[in-house]
Parts: structure tokens; C-alpha cells; sequence
């Protein structure tokens, strides 16, 4: 990694993160476009071709809203929280590397916004401090159910974060490193089998990881099925409901790229990032590669919320902690087990 | 432009400003978020000092995990059970300042007219840069000298955990339900016909009040308690008919 | 002002460690008292990983790393008596659970 003057790392992240709200706005027109096509109607049409400047639309409707705040809610809080998850879930998005470092007319450009070699454990912390937005929206809704709702959530995110980690550690024990970078540069390695090289992709060593990950991640994002807080057919929309207009397309919003930076994190972690054929000459085809793999993520969350039904909130706290938790244990005992053997240290 | 001492006393005026806060709030649960708002400080103050794992974990741990806990309790308190903030007495109020006050003297002398320490130890950055960063030279640390200690802090989190399941818990009534409830009567306490589970030296859970259980047997309300949805459809149920249960 | 040294570290933990303690003595509130002991703990937190910055040795931050997780369950623990005390006598000021004294 170069040093490179600060203020080149100011404009990557500002890349980055123009880059993030912008597929945020045009992942609720994918949203409803594949929702649509697997409920066999047609979705946003009319504003723009194909419906899309749908976004545009919803941004101004949603700027045009009355702001309405509740006369017993405690106003400073409530207006805090929503920018606390909107900001939590951006933040994380600075550590996740882009590519490597790249020549730009003679001067050297990180392709990421910082690489810390905490990164996978950073990105969790971010996501920890995004709960609080969740937590205080609720309470500062002066609303009992609104409360309730909130707590629940709140309960679920951190009981799902801990699934998380443990997922990860297997990944760590493999690469020896925390700094995404890292694991994605050790990715990158092939291994030979026969006459096949294969890339080292965590998928395939750490199978049961990533379907713990896959798992663990919708339901810290909550969405379905997960999403009983806040769910359509409830009678009040949990930690969010008394939230109008603006703040609430925030943390609508906020849901949104939380989802987007989950699915780039599962792919730096688990498909290698960048990684793919022809990524290591030209960098643009390694940002190529981690498109298509975030984009089948995020399919994959659309695809979930259009087929499953959801789960009642003492099923998925069940879910965690009696059947994930065990499981990750598992594989962290049986990784560092096969590494040991491997190293040929165990006896 | 000294850069490290400009965040220095940044970070760490709004860490002592959200101590601060946190201490003379009236609202219990603004003293919790500038808690949280300290603790985010303090993290960047362990960045500083070249922790970042304990930055990250402080985050994880306390932050996202301790106080989040801490909030769940305030915010389920009943406001009308605050009390006022100032202390009873205001001796002790104003004992605690002066105790203050000679803390932070003594504790300035102290630091003021030390003498450094010894030699300088063994992990310099360039040793903790070889083993691949401040992580792996903790974990390296952790699990060769300091193993015992670890494996007696799990001990101690597993006595925390039973402790706090075991405190948390209501109060365990004896188990003698007579029958088993699979209607509720929203006219009874608990939708049976006056059987109640009894702890151990006979106490209920609910008062129940004979008069109005009276006057609901006079009204000759039936309770009817069925597992069969359609054992009952027929229509205009006579007044004064025994209870029928099919259990 | 001049380089930044281990004793701008030790004041700031000084000053956190006082401030916790006067919310400490002065509070009624049985959670707020609990935050500011957190914020004791914290402080000397500080206070280690600053010496095994200037020491460079690791021991200090291997100690907050026990110091977090016994903390951890000590707020596990402290949190539940608060709940079954307020549970039982509906109030969380201090003043007012006096039993054992009386």
C-alpha cells in the first residue's frame, strides 16, 4: 500500500461514497423490479423508461412530506437517531477495498478509502454503534408499541452480530490477518488440484461459515424474514412508526445501504472481491467482478423477501442462539483443527 | 502543524465534555447516550496510543453490547420513579465536590512529578510489525503467558451469565395447574374457573376477588373450555347451563 | 502544549476518573450510579494502555482486555440485581433500599 497524500484519499472516499448513495437509490428500483418479475407483474414503468427514475420520484415525494414530530417525543434524540444508522452503515463502507493500489498518470491511488488491520473487526463495530440509531428512534417516539418494536429489533441485530463474528473467524484463522486487503489478497492465490487452479475463495474452505454469514446478515439487516419489528402486515411498524417524510426515507434508506454494504463485505470475504480472470492486469475488470458478485448478493436478498414467509420473533432468537451459535462454534473448532494438522503441530 | 496533539486535545475535550454530560444530565437516558458518545472518544483515544484491537473490541464489547444492555434497563424504568437529581443532603452534594476537586489535585502532583519508567520493554513497533500487528502480538501474548488468566475469565463470564439469568428471573410460583387452558375467558384472571397455581405456601399470583367472581356465577356466564372449535356451534346457549369441557 | 506525551493521556484519564467519581457520590439514580462506575473503569483503562504505550510492553493492554470482560459480566450481574430490586420495590434511588440496615 502506497502513501499517498490525504487528499487523494479524500476523493477516493468521496468516490466511494457517491458511488454507495447511488446504488442505494437505484437498489429500491431493483428491488421492485425483481420483486415484481417473481410476483408476475411488472413493477415501476412509468416514470422514465423502465421505470427508472422511480428514486428521483420517491425522493421528491418523500422530501415533500409534512415533517411531523410528536409533541411528547424528545427532540433532539429523535432527530439524531435516524443519522446515526445512515451514517453507521456508510462508515463501514471505508474499509472495503476496491482493488489494490493503482498507477493514475505517475501518481500511486489506493483503490479503497483507508485499510486498517482491524477491518473485519471495524466493520463490526460500525454495525454495533448502528444499533443505537435503532434503539433511540424508538425511545425518542414517546410510543410504547414504537418502543417495544425497537427493543425487539434491537435484540435481534445484536443476538445476529455475534453469529457474525463467530462466522468470521474461521476466515481469520485461514488468512492470518484482519485487514480486509489482506484476506482478499490471500484469496487470490490459486491452488492447484491436478490440473486445475483454482482461487483460494473462502466459500470454498469455509462452506458452513458462509451460509452462517448469509444467514446472520439478512437478519442484522432486518429484512425478511427477519423483518417481523417492522413488517407490513403488523398494526404498527415497529422502532420507525412514528417517523414521516424524510427522516423515515433515512432510515429507509439507511436499511438499504447497510444491505448493499453487507453484500460487498460477503463478497470481499468470502468470493475474493476483486478476484476473478483478468483481474490482476486491468483493474477495472476486478471492479467488474465485484459488482456481479454484490449484485447476486443483493439478488439474493430480494429473492428471500419475495419467497419466504416471516419468522416469529421467539423462532428466530431460537434460531440464533440454539442452532447458529453451536454451529459456528463448530466450525471454528474444526478450522483451527484442520489448520493445526495442517501445520503438522498437533502432536 | 502538530496533527497528533490538535486530535489529541479534540478527542479529548469531547470525551471529558461527554463525561460531563453524561454526569449532570436529568434524563436518565441522555446520561446513557453521552455515555455512549464518551466511549466512542475513548476508542479513538485507544487508536492513539497504538491499540487498536482494544479500540475495536471496546466498540464491540461496551459499547455495542455492555451499554446497549444498560439503555434496555433505562428505557423500560418508569419515568415517574426518577428521583430529583440533586442529592438529599446537599452536604454531600457539596462534600463530593471538595473530595473532587482535592482528587484532581493530588492526581495532577502525582503525574506532574513522576519519574519515568524503566527501561523500555520488549514489544517496540518494530517487533509488533514483525509478529503482523498489534493483534496477532496480543493473541501471541494471551495464549502463551497469560492462558490461565483467559481460561479464568471465561469461568468468571460463565458465573456472570447463570448469575444474571438466575437474579433476572420472576418469581417461580409451584406448578400445580389443575387443567390445562386452551381458551382464555377475557371475563376471568386467568380464564379458568378459580383454580390458580399455588407457590408453595399457598400464595397466588393475582388476588382474586370473591365478590365480583360472585356476581359473574349469579350472571350466569358460561365458561366454556374446549379444544374442539366446533364442539360448540350451536346457537343461543341457555342461561344458567353447567360448564361442559372437553379436555 | 509541545509533543504529545504519556502525562496528556494521564490527565485526560484523571479527569475522566474524578468526573466519574463526583457523579458517583452525587447521583441517586441506581443506573446512573452504575454509568459512572463504567466510566471509573474506562478511565483506568486509559491509564494502563498509555503506560504500555510509553513502556512498550503489551501486558498493559492484555490487562484491559480482562478488565473488559469482567466488566462485562460485572454489568451482566449489577444490571439483573437493579432489575429484581426494582422489581420488587418499583424505585431505583439508592436512598431508598435500605433492608439489610434497618
Amino acid at each position: 500500500m502506497a502513501d499517498q497524500p490525504i487528499w487523494v484519499s479524500f476523493i477516493v472516499a468521496f468516490i466511494v461514497l457517491n458511488v454507495l448513495l447511488i446504488s442505494m437509490a437505484y437498489m429500491t428500483w431493483f428491488e421492485r423490479k425483481v420483486l415484481a418479475a417473481m410476483q408476475d407483474r411488472l413493477g415501476p414503468t412509468r416514470s422514465g423508461p423502465h421505470g427508472l427514475f422511480q428514486p428521483l420520484a420517491d425522493a421528491v415525494k418523500l422530501l415533500g412530506k409534512e415533517d411531523l414530530i410528536p409533541a411528547a417525543a424528545d427532540k433532539w434524540v429523535f432527530l439524531f437517531a435516524p443519522v446515526a444508522v445512515f451514517v453507521a452503515a456508510l462508515t463501514a463502507a471505508s474499509v472495503i477495498p476496491f482493488g489494490g493500489t493503482i498507477d493514475f498518470w505517475g501518481h500511486p491511488v489506493n483503490l479503497f478509502a483507508a485499510d486498517l488491520n482491524v477491518g473485519a473487526l471495524f466493520v463490526l463495530a460500525v454495525g454495533s454503534a448502528g444499533v443505537y440509531g435503532i434503539i433511540l428512534g424508538a425511545w425518542a417516539s414517546a410510543n410504547r408499541f414504537a418502543l417495544l418494536g425497537g427493543l425487539r429489533s434491537a435484540a435481534q441485530v445484536i443476538s445476529y452480530e455475534l453469529i457474525l463474528g463467530f462466522s468470521l473467524v474461521g476466515i481469520f484463522i485461514l488468512s492470518g490477518t484482519l485487514s480486509l486487503r489482506g484476506i482478499m489478497v490471500e484469496q487470490s492465490r490459486s491452488i492447484e488440484i491436478g490440473p486445475l487452479h483454482i482461487s483460494n475463495w473462502f466459500i470454498l474452505s469455509q462452506p458452513l461459515a458462509f451460509v452462517l454469514f448469509l444467514i446472520a446478515a439478512v437478519a442484522e439487516t432486518n429484512r425478511a424474514p427477519f423483518d417481523l419489528p417492522e413488517a407490513e402486515t403488523e398494526l404498527v411498524a415497529g422502532f420507525h412508526t412514528e417517523y414521516s417524510g424524510f427522516r423515515f426515507s433515512l432510515y429507509f434508506l439507511g436499511e438499504y445501504i447497510n444491505m448493499i454494504v453487507v453484500s460487498l463485505f460477503a463478497s470481499t470475504l468470502f468470493l475474493g472481491g476483486t478476484d476473478g480472470p483478468g483481474s490482476d492486469s486491468y483493474w477495472a475488470l476486478g471492479l467488474l467482478w465485484l459488482f456481479l458478485k454484490t449484485i447476486a448478493f443483493l439478488f439474493f436478498y430480494v429473492w428471500l423477501r419475495g419467497t419466504l414467509p416471516r419468522f416469529r420473533f421467539d423462532q428466530l432468537m431460537g434460531l440464533a442462539w440454539k442452532v447458529l451459535l453451536p454451529l459456528a462454534l463448530f466450525n471454528i473448532f474444526i478450522t483451527a483443527l484442520l489448520r493445526i494438522i495442517a501445520n503438522g503441530q498437533l502432536f | 502543524m502538530p496533527w497528533e496533539l490538535i486530535f489529541f486535545y479534540v478527542i479529548g475535550a469531547a470525551s471529558v465534555l461527554c463525561a460531563l454530560g453524561m454526569v449532570l444530565a436529568k434524563n436518565p437516558v441522555h446520561s446513557g447516550i453521552f455515555l455512549v458518545l464518551t466511549f466512542l472518544n475513548v476508542a479513538g483515544i485507544f487508536v492513539m496510543l497504538g491499540a487498536e484491537f482494544l479500540a475495536v473490541i471496546q466498540i464491540i464489547v461496551y459499547t455495542g453490547a455492555i451499554l446497549i444492555l444498560m439503555l434496555f434497563v433505562l428505557m423500560l424504568v418508569d419515568p415517574e420513579d426518577l428521583p430529583s437529581f440533586s442529592s438529599a443532603a446537599p452536604l454531600q452534594r457539596n462534600l463530593s465536590v471538595l473530595l473532587g476537586i482535592v482528587l484532581v489535585l493530588e492526581l495532577a502532583a502525582a503525574i506532574i512529578t513522576r519519574t519515568s519508567l524503566g527501561a523500555v520493554g520488549p514489544d517496540t513497533p518494530a517487533a509488533i510489525a514483525s509478529v503482523g500487528g498489534n493483534t496477532q502480538a496480543i493473541g501471541l501474548r494471551i495464549y502463551s503467558k497469560y492462558l490461565l488468566a483467559f481460561e479464568i475469565t471465561s469461568l468468571v463470564l460463565t458465573v456472570g451469565v447463570i448469575g444474571a439469568v438466575v437474579l433476572a428471573l420472576p418469581e417461580r410460583l409451584g406448578e400445580k395447574v389443575q387443567r390445562r387452558r386452551d381458551t382464555i375467558s377475557l371475563a376471568h384472571a386467568r380464564g379458568s374457573d378459580g383454580l390458580l397455581p399455588e407457590g408453595p405456601k399457598g400464595e397466588t399470583p393475582i388476588t382474586v376477588d370473591p365478590q365480583r367472581e360472585a356476581a359473574l356465577q349469579s350472571a350466569g356466564r358460561t365458561l366454556i373450555m374446549t379444544k374442539d372449535p366446533d364442539a360448540y356451534t350451536r346457537v343461543g346457549v341457555r342461561q344458567g347451563r353447567p360448564d361442559e369441557t372437553n379436555d | 502544549m509541545g509533543e504529545l506525551s504519556t502525562n496528556h493521556f494521564l490527565f485526560l484519564s484523571a479527569a475522566l476518573f474524578v468526573i466519574g467519581m463526583m457523579g458517583l457520590l452525587t447521583r441517586r439514580n441506581m443506573l446512573i450510579i452504575f454509568m459512572c462506575v463504567e466510566l471509573m473503569v474506562t478511565a483506568v483503562n486509559i491509564t494502563l494502555v498509555a503506560f504500555a504505550n510509553e513502556t512498550q510492553t503489551l501486558n498493559g493492554q492484555v490487562f484491559v482486555l480482562f478488565v473488559l470482560a469482567v466488566a462485562a459480566a460485572e454489568a451482566a450481574v449489577g444490571l439483573a440485581i437493579i432489575v429484581a430490586l426494582s422489581r420488587r420495590g418499583k424505585t431505583v434511588d439508592v436512598d431508598d433500599i435500605h433492608e439489610l440496615r434497618d
